[in-house]
């Protein structure tokens, strides 16, 4: 169901009624709510919404109820300009949370930098993200980090001669780089490498392209929509090897849209439902129960940076001034992704998400049982 | 070799696909000389109205299609009749337009009642599999192409054998002269839109369950890549559309199999400028039929423009030259510095468009190339950014002339349709080659616009040197429209053989006015990078281009004063509508059918 902003301002302000009517603290979100990338914008509000109604349910902020201003910039950067330069002069906005894409982030991160507002780029990989002034921050997981670890998973899974694909986009090119340089360490050759384009939905000459290379296994660095695509195509051609694809796979709508084409195909993931850790139960429960469907990383890491927020808000004063001293000191904010979560001062990134391992098992995320896949 | 084989058959099976929403928009095409845009959207709300069948009532493929049809070919009466019949006076701009609109409120309507989510559509058909070389194709493809050929072959015989089939095409081939002869070309129009919605439904339906996957994105590739395939077969040919489409996926197919996957489209694009070059008819116009008709005259409206006296004008720019110390706040001052880009962008396509009258639909690449030029001259050649700026606008000039050179002998939609194609293709290029573009990380720390060393990074600043820039290229632009020049492109567009037979050089004409519209698109391009800070090759996509040509139709085509009226309406319109967040869009889309409607030829009037 979509939620207007109506129903969502009305739900944040309820508990404010209900005890007196604080002052509430606002973040500005800037993200995609119409045009192309829409979906995202829609499922940060998901996670928003679901931490939003865990902090306010507890009394808020010092009795201040959180709220968020989502200006809606179809992530394209003269709309991300305008809503950058209306976020920095509300004097009730302490942090801007979003853009979704590296144009309309990084466009608009001038504007923050000298306004001295957070810019908080939770989606923003690109590795010069933080790059574009001191107050750029990012928990997005880092492709530095992540594709390491796909690539260990690739190599456990006995891929000797993988064939890649990728989103050939930014992000996509930032992930395919830190994955082809961890694999000659693990004794893997990439055999193909293949760019496909954002929004392409045709897969079949590009896997013809990559199957002539004669390859052990596919790696696949696209996001959930075009990984269930691709994943399909190659079964429905006939292609039998064993596919592994990256975090931003981890979605129920992979299994959704995949059908029969994904099972048994593994995903890597930073979260997992059955993951003991009380901050995923927790999660993952009310996640359901909100919105009957899986959470998935998106909404993970929309919820994690406004449980971030709150406690930003708690420690260190609702104050701009407030979220850039706290981001600089906080430690062991409770996480999803990560374990627990601190930045490093000099990349304003965070390091230690966990990595695991979940293959599609009858139509369901499983842990990985260990087993490597059969020589195909 | 056998994976030459496979690429033939995958080729095959995605052109196959085309091929079903190509047939729909080549028999609009026919029928009604009008690129369908709201096309795309139909064959969405036709993948969703499917999808609704299949969940809610377990409908079987059976019931489904047939009902999605039915519902389609409604949806297409009422367009024709609400959107498109009350315009059949004005010019042929204005239903082009209204398209576009229609288009986007039914994406957007889709968007707020689907949610953006992407979701499955699982085909009900037998899991069965044909092994065919190193594939398989199994039961969904046969019944795609079976699709494809059968309504071609219903459509061949409605138009051959049945009373109002000879109407379709008898009203296709002169409108005025069918209605002489007594026949109901309203009726005609409205059977054609039913027709050829009630296809696309069924096509959106049935590429849904191939994919298993439906978003209410997927209108805008879908009518790209049907366009294309209907020029390469022949614009408004039914059995050439699916020749056409067969051949773009073959040739996309290929392009992978050669050059890999991130040159894809830049195949069909490439296909298509050929093909527009070579063979402007399409490949299977037959040496009989009738060239082109010459559209340039009637494209655009004819009015009386309205006078905006000179005192006005110093008025205007007077008072936005003190917006900034009337105390706007900085929301207000980017927002107005977005429409003195937009603007700058506008009176150069008012000019190619307008007073030219060669509709451009790619014009957001001349940003891209600007905005590169700049960027790319201030970071890796240390040029300074007051000269990087107009270095920019001259780069833009040249190449942008120099990519469409090759397309002047194209007419009307001819050349719109070149424009498309060349735009996406700047987009893939700047992509592609990474060596000089950085590709897809884009080009990141672009210096901001600096003038003798001092930084003009404060809002205000931003705002007033733009508003600078633009108010100098307009009056330039107007100054130039008064000389020979400008009555001499007004005689190419009104018409280009009595303007031959006087002597004009037309591609040399052209080129002037595609240079100067050119350097005003690269300065606007080139300062925005500089405000940026970092672009890469989305950060000017096609829906640019169809807001700029927007802009450039509602303030009067050829009107300088109009584009820049046009740019700040537009630009400040979805920002007005900011608090109604899912619902602006949708707000704009119904904005912009009711201006088509009530003033077709723009709020100053063509000049």
């Amino acid at each position: 169901m979509p939620l207007s902003r109506r129903t969502l301002l009305a739900a944040a302000a309820l508990p404010a009624f209900g005890a007196r009517a604080a002052e509430p603290i606002v973040a500005g979100v800037s993200g995609p709510l119409t045009g192309p990338n829409a979906q995202y914008g829609a499922q940060w509000k998901r996670g928003f919404d679901l931490a939003l109604e865990g902090i306010n349910g507890a009394g808020g902020v010092k009795g201040r109820p959180i709220e968020y201003d989502f200006q809606d910039s179809q992530s394209d950067p003269r709309q991300s300009v305008a809503v950058a330069q209306k976020l920095v002069s509300d004097p009730r906005i302490v942090i801007e949370l979003g853009d979704f894409a590296s144009p309309a982030s990084m466009a608009a991160s001038p504007i923050y930098q000298r306004a001295k507002l957070v810019q908080f780029g939770f989606t923003n990989s690109h590795p010069d993200f933080t790059k574009g002034g001191d107050h750029m921050w990012s928990n997005s997981t880092s492709q530095a980090e992540e594709q390491p670890n796909l690539a260990k998973y690739a190599a456990k899974l006995g891929f000797k001669r993988p064939a890649l694909l990728h989103l050939n986009t930014d992000w996509g090119r930032t992930a395919k780089d830190a994955f082809m340089a961890a694999a000659p360490g693990l004794g893997m050759q990439v055999v193909a490498v293949e760019g496909y384009l954002a929004a392409e939905q045709d897969f079949r000459p590009t896997l013809v392209r990559a199957r002539d290379s004669k390859p052990d296994g596919l790696v696949l660095l696209s996001y959930y929509a075009d990984g269930a695509l691709i994943s399909r195509q190659t079964r429905d051609t006939g292609l039998k090897l064993p596919i592994l694809a990256g975090t931003s796979n981890y979605s129920p709508k992979f299994i959704e849209l995949g059908g029969q084409g994904v099972e048994g195909d593994w995903v890597m993931s930073t979260f997992f439902p059955g993951d003991p850790r009380p901050e995923v139960v927790d999660f993952v429960a009310r996640y359901r129960k909100k919105y009957d469907q899986e959470p998935d990383s998106f909404s993970a890491g929309a919820y994690d940076t406004m449980v971030l927020f709150a406690m930003l808000c708690d420690k260190y004063g609702a104050t701009r001034e407030g979220m850039q001293a706290g981001l600089l000191d906080i430690k062991d904010v409770p996480s999803v992704i990560y374990g627990k979560v601190a930045f490093d001062p000099a990349t304003r990134r965070v390091q230690g998400a966990t990595y695991k391992l979940l293959q599609v098992r009858d139509q369901k995320f499983v842990v990985w049982d260990g087993t490597a896949p059969a020589a195909g | 070799m056998s994976s030459w084989l496979d690429y033939t058959i995958n080729g095959l099976i995605i052109g196959n696909i085309y091929a079903l929403v190509a047939v729909g928009l080549a028999l609009i095409f026919g029928v009604s000389h009008l690129i369908n845009f709201a096309h795309g959207s139909v064959y969405a709300v036709g993948a969703y109205i499917g999808w609704a069948c299949f969940t809610y009532l377990h409908a079987p493929l059976a019931v489904t299609a047939p009902t999605v049809m039915i519902a389609c070919a409604g949806l297409g009466v009422l367009i024709e009749r609400v959107g498109l019949r009350p315009l059949a006076g004005s010019a042929r701009i204005a239903p082009l337009l209204a398209t576009i609109g229609i288009s986007l409120v039914l994406d957007q309507l889709l968007q707020i009642i689907f949610t953006p989510d992407p979701r499955a559509l699982t085909s009900p058909l037998p899991n069965w599999r044909i092994q065919i070389g190193g594939g398989t194709i199994g039961a969904l493809d046969l019944l795609i192409a079976a699709t494809g050929i059968v309504s071609a072959g219903v459509l061949y015989f409605f138009l051959r054998f049945t009373k109002l089939g000879w109407a379709v095409r008898a009203t296709a081939q002169d409108r005025d002269a069918a209605r002489q002869m007594g026949v109901d070309t309203d009726r005609v129009n409205m059977a054609v839109f039913a027709i050829a919605s009630a296809l696309g439904g069924l096509s959106g339906l049935l590429v849904g369950m191939y994919f298993n996957h439906i978003d209410p994105a997927m209108s805008f590739a879908a009518t790209l890549k049907g366009v294309v395939a209907q020029v390469v077969g022949g614009m408004g040919n039914v059995p050439g559309a699916i020749f056409g489409s067969l051949l773009l996926g073959l040739t996309e197919s290929y392009g992978v199999a050669i050059f890999g996957s991130s040159y894809r489209n830049l195949f069909s694009f490439a296909l298509l400028l050929l093909i527009l070059v070579l063979r402007p008819n399409g490949l299977f116009a037959s040496a009989r039929s009738t060239p082109p008709e010459p559209l340039t005259g009637s494209f655009v409206m004819p009015s009386r423009p309205v006078r905006v006296p000179r005192i006005a004008v110093i008025a205007a720019i007077a008072v936005a030259a003190i917006v900034p110390l009337a105390g706007a706040a900085p929301y207000v001052l980017q927002v107005l510095t977005n429409a003195w880009l937009f603007a700058m962008l506008a009176i150069s396509l008012t000019l190619v468009a307008g007073t030219l009258g060669q509709i451009s639909l790619g014009h957001a690449s001349l940003l891209l190339i600007g905005a590169y030029a700049s960027a790319l001259l201030a970071l890796d050649l240390h040029w300074p950014v007051w000269a990087s700026v107009p270095a920019a606008g001259l780069v833009t000039a040249l190449l942008g002339t120099a990519l469409i050179a090759p397309a002047f002998r194209l007419r009307s939609h001819y050349l719109s349709i070149a424009t498309l194609g060349i735009g996406e293709m700047v987009g893939l290029v700047i992509l592609n080659w990474e060596s000089l573009t950085r590709g897809p990380m884009g080009v990141t720390n672009i210096p901001p616009l600096q003038v003798g060393g001092v930084e003009l990074d404060n809002p205000r600043a931003a705002y007033w040197v733009t508003l600078g820039v633009l108010v100098l290229l307009a009056l330039l632009q107007t100054r130039l429209l008064r000389s020979h020049l400008g009555r001499t492109f007004r005689a190419i567009r009104d018409d280009d053989v009595a303007a031959r037979a006087h002597g004009i050089s037309l591609g040399r004409y052209k080129a002037i006015a595609f240079a100067v519209g050119g350097f005003s698109a690269g300065i606007s391009g080139g300062i925005a990078a500089h405000l940026y800070s970092y672009i890469n090759n989305e950060t000017f996509t096609s829906t640019v281009s169809i807001s700029a040509l927007t802009m450039v139709i509602l303030g009067g085509l050829g009107n300088v004063a109009g584009a820049v009226f046009g740019a700040v309406a537009l630009t400040a319109l979805p920002e007005m509508f900011r608090g109604t967040a899912e619902y602006r869009m949708l707000i704009y889309g119904l904005a912009l059918l009711l201006l088509v409607r009530f003033r077709p030829q723009g709020v100053f009037g063509t000049t």
